[in-house]
């Protein structure tokens, strides 16, 4: 009782706001989206690297990865049992989404069963297994591309309209994809390192870190309603998840750490924390953004202003 | 034809009457307002003035809610230019609330009621059967009422008669004429989404 009480003085404060913050993708139920919208980044980027490098191990987690971000997505929505009715992929970016989500299910099960299951219908030879690793690749890329389209569609919130979206967050599930390949091989295949794996992480972090930055220069001169989003990212009520959890954990302890494993190669622990870092950091930074999301103010309309 | 509303903010004088209007006619939720009343203040001492700015759906040309809909439930109808949503098909990813930059759209996750100690009156019980859980809900230029030749809700109860509707592809109708005389303008057309509702100045 008290928590619909709540809620409603909760929606009639953010009515009379100037501001008014977006609350259905980040806060009760919203928080699944996020969790969702994290893991299919992580999911996709691993399994690009773990096809690039050979490693079944990876290609396994970012299928489990990506089934657990089928369910975030599902538990999401207001009515998951109507969710097979999201085929409307002509113009929306989640139907898209959803669609790349599917590939990459069926397609990864194809190219994973022969690796996993002795005595499997098809050969990991086998044309079916060929045919379900393309499949799934045009899935994971998808999967890759959709979010920061979702977001940067969304006209109603300055702060997420802005074309560099997209590339932050094909960076950052790329990102994701190396970081959760690190933890795997640490925890499960510590005999398997392929070469140079932390050198891309830490040039991925790298171009991460300059991404982020001159993403929110851009967007802070765009307008007032995204420089106030800006703002409480670095100064308000998102700036502890910003500075900690994207800036601090998110990206500058895994530069640091790969900048100490050129100097000297790093523990299989190491590496685990520096994956795990990452990861970290990659959820953060999803989660700030979508947090920082503020509407376009009805009262700051240009011809009103001059009234 | 087209469905459009003009405001004419000279003659508003932020009653709530036509939020109140709404919410008797369609029995929202607490805390969803389909159309609700704006007040902004303008200027510094001493020369403030009060901005009472009157919102809605805004059933735009181009709406960006019907673009990020993942399932074709925010549709945009040919016949009558009314943006509404089918409540049977929409899965509830409130994609369309990030999207619409007025703040029309309203998710209705629980069927709250006004008095939550007591439960749910009467009335309550019977527009809760209206209203699905789980779903987007907004104005939909009362479509019940113009289909029996009524004016909205909002615009019949203005008392102050600063709501007007009519057909905006019909250059005689008395909408087309207030905007023409009177310079009616719409909010953010930066954006260019068309809205159908127009504003008169104060």
């Amino acid at each position: 009782m008290d928590s619909t009480r709540g809620r409603y003085e909760q929606l009639l404060q953010d009515l009379r706001a100037q501001y008014r913050p977006q609350r259905e993708w980040i806060e009760r139920q919203g928080l699944l989206l996020i969790i969702g919208h994290f893991l299919s980044g992580v999911a996709a980027g691993t399994w690009v690297f773990a096809l690039a490098f050979q490693f079944v191990g990876g290609a396994l987690a970012a299928y489990v990865l990506a089934l657990l971000s089928g369910l975030a997505h599902l538990l999401f929505l207001g009515r998951p049992s109507r969710f097979w009715r999201m085929w409307h992929a002509r113009t929306a970016w989640i139907a898209r989404g959803f669609i790349g989500l599917n590939l990459f299910i069926v397609g990864g099960f194809f190219a994973l069963l022969p690796h996993v299951v002795a005595g499997a219908p098809w050969g990991a030879n086998s044309w079916l297994s060929w045919a379900g690793n393309v499949v799934a690749m045009a899935g994971a890329v998808m999967m890759l591309l959709y979010k920061g389209f979702v977001y940067s569609s969304s006209i109603g919130i300055p702060f997420w309209n802005s074309p560099i979206l997209p590339a932050l967050y094909v960076a950052y599930g790329l990102r994701g994809g190396v970081a959760m390949l690190l933890v795997v091989i640490a925890l499960f295949q510590p005999t398997f390192h392929p070469a140079n794996l932390e050198l891309i992480e830490l040039w991925i972090g790298a171009s991460a870190l300059v991404m982020i930055l001159f993403y929110l220069g851009v967007i802070s001169g765009a307008n007032p309603v995204a420089r106030q989003s800006v703002h409480e990212l670095l100064n308000g009520r998102v700036s502890i998840s910003f500075y900690v959890g994207t800036l601090v954990v998110g990206l500058l302890a895994p530069i640091a750490m790969g900048i100490l494993g050129m100097m000297s190669p790093l523990s299989m622990g190491g590496l685990a924390i520096l994956g795990l870092t990452s990861v970290i950091g990659d959820f953060f930074v999803k989660y700030s953004i979508a947090k920082a999301g503020i509407y376009l103010p009805l009262t700051q309309a240009p011809r009103l202003r001059t009234v | 034809m087209r469905w459009g509303m003009v405001i004419d903010l000279k003659r508003c004088i932020g009653c709530y009457g036509c939020q109140l209007s709404c919410k008797a006619e369609h029995g929202t939720p607490p805390g969803v307002f389909f159309a609700r009343v704006l007040k902004h203040e303008e200027g510094t001492y001493p020369t403030v003035s009060m901005i009472f700015l009157p919102v809605l759906c805004f059933h735009c040309e181009e709406p960006p809610c019907e673009e990020v809909c993942p399932t074709g439930a925010t549709a945009k109808s040919e016949a009558d230019g009314v943006v509404a949503v089918d409540a049977d098909i929409c899965v509830g990813c409130r994609a369309c609330m990030m999207a619409c930059p007025y703040g029309a759209r309203y998710f209705n996750d629980e069927n709250r009621h006004y008095f939550p100690n007591n439960g749910a009156t009467p009335y309550e019980q019977m527009r809760v059967q209206r209203h699905q859980e789980g779903v987007v809900m907004k104005c939909d230029f009362c479509r019940e009422r113009t289909a029996q030749g009524k004016e909205p809700a909002c615009v019949a109860n203005c008392p102050t008669v600063a709501r007007y509707f009519g057909d905006l592809d019909d250059p005689r109708s008395q909408v087309s004429h207030l905007i023409k005389e009177r310079g009616g303008y719409t909010l953010h057309p930066e954006l260019g989404t068309g809205p159908s509702v127009y504003y008169l100045p104060p």
